[in-house]
């Protein structure tokens, strides 16, 4: 469970190829209908920025890194996937609808 | 309290490199501070511990209404730096006579698990406000003796309902009062 998610963790140096093979238009289908979902509920912050953390790091060593992709998952709530990385090694729960999380697609 | 927070925001924004090193709690408890003084019961007040330091605070309730009515109950609430992935930690600091609540002050409250099996443990949804109304509830609607932790006190109630009420009010006397 532990290293499943490890594996699974944005890290700098080692992203997850399939990210990047995300279409764009995924995600703004998905803001025209559902608008309650453009706040991440784990950090408040718009989805479509960086989380908290990215922007609190990108803030401390002035790097700029604009990297912090959304995640959906199956019962369709979306969330900042950093934060959801942190989340799921604690209960590998949607924290929205409680449902198993299992991740549907990635994209920004 | 509102002042207080008001006054960190802007401390928070004016300083470039502040000083933590939980950079997103502190950013978290900025907003929910807030949002728990707007929101705060009327029976309950929160005192600080240092005012700089939004993560450390006592929690008074004061019930009006119910079995505890009359008592002043104090709770240490600490948010660790694991926050919001984590619940803040509880400490009942009052000794009272409660299904929920320890007489050691271990609080019994589904919201403050950290693991849950169930769906009803912690959430990173869940803010400050979450956590006050819920330790509220337990002097009233969340007041549960099917699961109790102190299970003395769920038995006593069970077999009579006069005998558990004396005996919080005689709690209350002697260690709730203000
Ligand atoms: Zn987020
Ligand atoms: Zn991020
Ligand atoms: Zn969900």
């Amino acid at each position: 469970m532990a290293d499943e998610n490890d594996n699974d963790r944005i890290d700098d140096n080692q992203k997850p190829e399939k990210m990047f093979t995300l279409k764009k238009w995924n995600a703004v289908a998905m803001w025209s209908w559902d608008v309650e979902c453009d706040t991440c509920a784990i950090c408040r912050v718009q989805v479509m920025d960086a989380c908290l953390r990215c922007q609190a790091e990108s803030k401390k060593d002035s790097y700029g890194k604009q990297d912090c992709v959304v995640v959906w998952g199956e019962c369709n709530h979306s969330f900042h996937y950093c934060c959801m990385s942190l989340w799921v090694k604690q209960n590998n729960r949607c924290p929205l609808c409680q449902q198993e999380w299992s991740i549907q697609r990635m994209g920004k | 309290m509102i002042t207080l927070s008001q006054r960190l925001k802007q401390k928070n924004q004016n300083d470039d490199s502040p000083n933590t090193r939980a950079p997103i709690r502190d950013r978290l408890l900025v907003k929910e501070a807030q949002e728990m003084s707007q929101l705060l019961p009327a029976s309950c007040s929160v005192n600080y511990v240092n005012e700089n330091d939004l993560s450390k605070f006592t929690l008074i309730v004061q019930p009006t209404e119910g079995y505890w009515e009359g008592g002043t109950f104090r709770f240490d609430i600490n948010v660790t730096e694991e926050y919001n992935m984590v619940p803040p930690i509880v400490k009942c600091t009052t000794k009272l006579w409660h299904p929920n609540i320890s007489e050691t002050g271990e609080v019994c409250l589904s919201l403050l698990r950290r693991h849950s099996v169930d769906g009803m443990g912690w959430s990173p949804i869940r803010r400050l406000n979450d956590v006050v109304w819920g330790l509220h509830a337990l002097f009233t609607d969340l007041l549960n003796f099917e699961d109790p932790l102190n299970v003395d006190a769920a038995d006593q109630f069970r077999h009579s309902k006069e005998d558990f009420k004396l005996k919080v009010m005689e709690y209350v006397a002697n260690y709730a009062r203000e």
